[in-house]
């Protein structure tokens, strides 16, 4: 049993989810629960050869899946039926302009059966893969990998899942989290007004390529920009306070974060006028007009940001040579891309800066800013650079984001936005990337997939079965309008963090510092026999 | 002139007066120690003269050339680096990427690589643990590493705050070992030792220093055979 206790976590997890979902989510989640189970038995196999290691994977993973299974099946005969819908109603395939006619109960069906045949198969390609050399198995990692992410966006459309507009609001997330964690697991600086910088980047990328002042820069173009001025940011913002320590930090930050919305939402009438010298050149009369140098907006005041009506609409990216409407508010798939290729990229700069001197630098400072100093590490200078770091990758996703939405308003960007970020960075592991990343889907496809759908089932189960066996009107009205998941949202999360930090307070995948320090014997124990099947 | 110059410094925490005045100098190639009792200061004015605290009065000087108003990782370039009390190594890092760091502030790659060669021929332990996180290292293994990673930064003047503590005996002679030797290379060397009976067999010269300031300089010999300093510090009476 004990050998079996890790693959029914895993499906027990993957059983909440297609317990909200049904259909064809089992698929997803079976290929992502196979995964797991074949990273963690094929990490964990005593065995060494790879096809021993798939072999041995085989059962749990079976098991793993048919729990999830199960999620799916009570949502299918308890879940609908008790939110109203009708137990067979249609769930047509799409593809492309075509539609196959299906009904649920076959959906459920196919859904079940592929479901755990892929899972089952996921997991034992992926122990097998544990087993091969480090090289081979990396780039087989990558792809399959890729092949899943290519993949996905595909298999929502079809089936109609329609997760990819939750999955890109995810990546943007996953982009900030990752210029976070720059700054606070690198660097170790606690930064809680990051959003800042987001809006900052979300603002140059509405200034600059919208009908507010008239400019219309090229996408490729203002993304750069918008990634320059966030850094800018963090340089003028760090500049003053990084010889700051701890707590103090974290309160400028604090202010900075919610001074910025503050100022998006009142450059309103911006009229820039030298204020000192009052010069007037031949031929006016300084009795009657005094002339002031002006040096912008000198026709009248300029509406920089128009408030609270926010900014809209922003241009969209274009590519040469393709429809000039490929990237529009109907089709997700391009923006899916991008974002992908921008965390890709950001991955890899990420990578190099963290394996260079300066990535080092920033280690030393977090772990004994003395020793550094002693090492010749100028603190201030590489607080500052990691700060403005952090800022460009924030920048980028402002962007992304505001070209996305082709709309923004400051009251996006306010404190809960830098909450969730830190939490994303804390949950998942701090320093480390692939653990921000799982943090990161966490925390947004808890808030952006499975709260809302949670409440709407909620809300059609009131409907359909309770509503109308209450007689209380008082209660009726709590119960219609009060029971709410997504008003719970931000305790939620807060009662993650604290649950958190006193269960894990690594994160779930701890940084490879931290996990060496705490499982020393293991590691080594896992080289050897990587070691030994190569 | 001497290579390194403290004159009349004063060093305040907050308002604890912890430097009143001290000034000392030391030639190049020599080995000066500073013994004293627990908070005379000692510390304090190698913190003094690497950057840490700034004195309030008073100037540290490399061949005339003022320290005390760069900040401390430019100290650090001037060659002077200092190996701090209670070892502070990097505990995330491996030994070998501890060594590393010392290396930090120098980019002549291939004279690393010697320099390392060196320090693991130095302290052969550091070398076989070298794949080993230093925060799991013994304390006197992490005092060779403090020592080694110091050594790294191919120092002009070292500055060493308490090498030999909490050490085994054998451990206190290895560390004194590897003082005698720098001292043979030509590293110029200033330490500070609990230990005054060591410190005062290896130094050329010594300063003694009390609450803030200092009572007594002389050659080592000579302080050797002062009653005073065989009372207070050397334990005999
Ligand atoms: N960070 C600090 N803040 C306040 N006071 C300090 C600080 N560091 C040292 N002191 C005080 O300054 C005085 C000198 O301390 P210092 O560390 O230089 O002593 P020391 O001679 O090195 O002693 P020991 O032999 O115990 O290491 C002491 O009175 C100490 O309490
Ligand atoms: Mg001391």
């Amino acid at each position: 049993m004990e050998k079996y206790r890790t693959a029914i976590t895993i499906g027990l997890v993957g059983a909440a989810i297609t317990l909200l979902f049904g259909g064809w989510s089992m698929i997803l989640v079976g290929t992502v629960v196979g995964a797991i189970t074949g990273l963690n038995y094929g990490q964990h196999s005593a065995k060494r050869g790879a096809l021993d290691k798939a072999r041995e994977v085989l059962l749990p993973a079976l098991i793993g899946n048919i729990i999830m299974g199960l999620g799916g099946t009570l949502y299918t005969f308890v879940v609908v039926p008790l939110t109203g819908k009708s137990l067979n109603y249609d769930q047509p395939l799409k593809l492309g302009t075509g539609r196959v006619p299906l009904d649920s109960i076959a959906v459920f069906i196919i859904g079940l059966a592929a479901g755990i045949a892929i899972g089952v198969a996921v997991a034992a390609l992926i122990a097998y893969l544990q087993g091969l050399p480090e090289n081979v198995r990396r780039v087989a990692f990558i792809a399959s990998l890729i092949v899943f992410l290519f993949g996905l966006p595909f298999f929502d459309q079809v089936t109609g899942l329609d997760w990819i507009a939750a999955i890109i609001t995810i990546q943007i997330f996953i982009l900030l989290a990752l210029g976070l964690n720059i700054v606070v697991g690198y660097a170790g600086l606690l930064d809680l007004g990051y959003a800042a910088f987001f809006a900052i980047g979300a603002y140059t990328t509405g200034l600059l390529s919208s009908p507010q002042i008239d400019i219309y820069w090229n996408f490729w173009l203002v993304i750069w920009v918008a990634a320059a001025m966030a850094a800018f940011a963090g340089l003028v913002l760090g500049a003053p306070t990084l010889p700051l320590r701890g707590d103090y930090l974290a309160i400028v930050t604090l202010g900075f974060g919610e001074i910025i919305p503050v100022v998006f939402r009142n450059l309103i009438s911006v009229k820039l006028v030298e204020p000192f010298t009052r010069i007037c050149f031949v031929g006016c009369d300084p009795k009657v007009d005094v002339v002031r140098w002006c040096i912008y907006a000198c026709q009248g005041a300029l509406d920089l940001t128009a408030g609270e009506k926010g900014i809209n609409p922003i241009g969209r990216p274009m590519i040469p040579f393709t429809d000039e409407l490929l990237f529009s508010s109907r089709s997700y798939l391009p923006w899916y891309f991008l974002v992908f290729g921008l965390i890709v990229l950001s991955i890899f700069f990420i990578r190099r800066l963290r394996n260079s001197r300066i990535g080092r630098a920033w280690m030393a400072i977090r772990e004994d800013e003395l020793a550094a100093s002693q090492m010749g590490i100028d603190p201030v200078k590489t607080k500052l650079l990691a700060f403005s770091m952090g800022a460009t990758f924030s920048g980028f996703a402002g962007a992304f984001y505001g070209s996305y939405i082709s709309a923004i308003f400051p009251s996006v960007f306010d404190f809960s936005v830098s909450v969730i970020i830190l939490c994303m960075v804390i949950l998942g592991g701090l320093g480390n990337m692939v653990g921000v990343i799982i943090g990161g889907i966490l925390i947004m496809g808890t808030d952006r997939l499975f709260l809302p759908q949670i409440a709407t089932l909620l809300k059609d189960f009131m409907r359909h079965s309770v509503l109308g066996n209450v007689s209380n009107p008082v209660l009726k009205d709590f119960l219609e309008i009060s029971v709410d998941p997504n008003q719970m949202r931000l305790a939620i999360f807060g009662l993650v963090l604290v649950i958190m930090m006193v269960v894990r307070p690594e994160g779930l995948v701890p940084s490879e510092e931290r996990r060496a320090e705490l499982h020393e014997g293991e590691e080594e124990h896992g080289d050897a026999a990587t070691e030994a099947a190569a | 002139m001497s290579m390194l110059e403290v004159q009349n410094i004063h060093t305040y925490y907050d308002n604890i007066h912890a430097l009143k005045g001290i000034s000392l100098n030391v030639n190049e190639g020599e080995i000066v120690t500073l013994i004293g009792a627990n908070g005379a200061g000692k510390s304090t004015t190698l913190k003094t003269i690497s950057g840490l605290t700034k004195p309030r009065e008073g100037a540290v000087r490399l061949h005339g050339n003022p320290l005390h108003t760069l900040p401390a990782h430019k100290i650090v370039e001037q060659g002077i680096i200092m190996v701090p009390e209670g070892r502070r190594v990097f505990g995330v890092l491996t030994v070998s990427e501890n060594l590393e760091m010392g290396a930090f502030a120098r980019n002549d790659k291939q004279a690393i690589a010697q320099d390392l060669e060196k320090v693991y021929s130095l302290f052969p332990r550091l070398k076989e643990r070298r794949n080993q996180l230093a925060g799991t290292l013994s304390g006197g293994e992490q005092q060779m590493l403090a020592t080694g990673r110091g050594l790294m930064g191919r120092p002009r003047v070292l500055l060493l705050d308490e090498p030999s503590m909490g050490l085994a005996p054998v451990l206190v002679d290895l560390i004194f070992d590897t003082i005698q030797q720098l001292h043979k290379q030509g590293t110029t060397i200033l330490l500070v030792e609990q230990n005054a009976r060591m410190a005062l067999q290896v130094a050329d010269r010594g300063y003694v220093l009390q609450s803030g300031e200092i009572v007594l300089s002389d050659s080592a010999e000579n302080l050797r055979a002062n009653e005073s300093v065989q009372k207070a510090y050397l334990g005999i009476s």
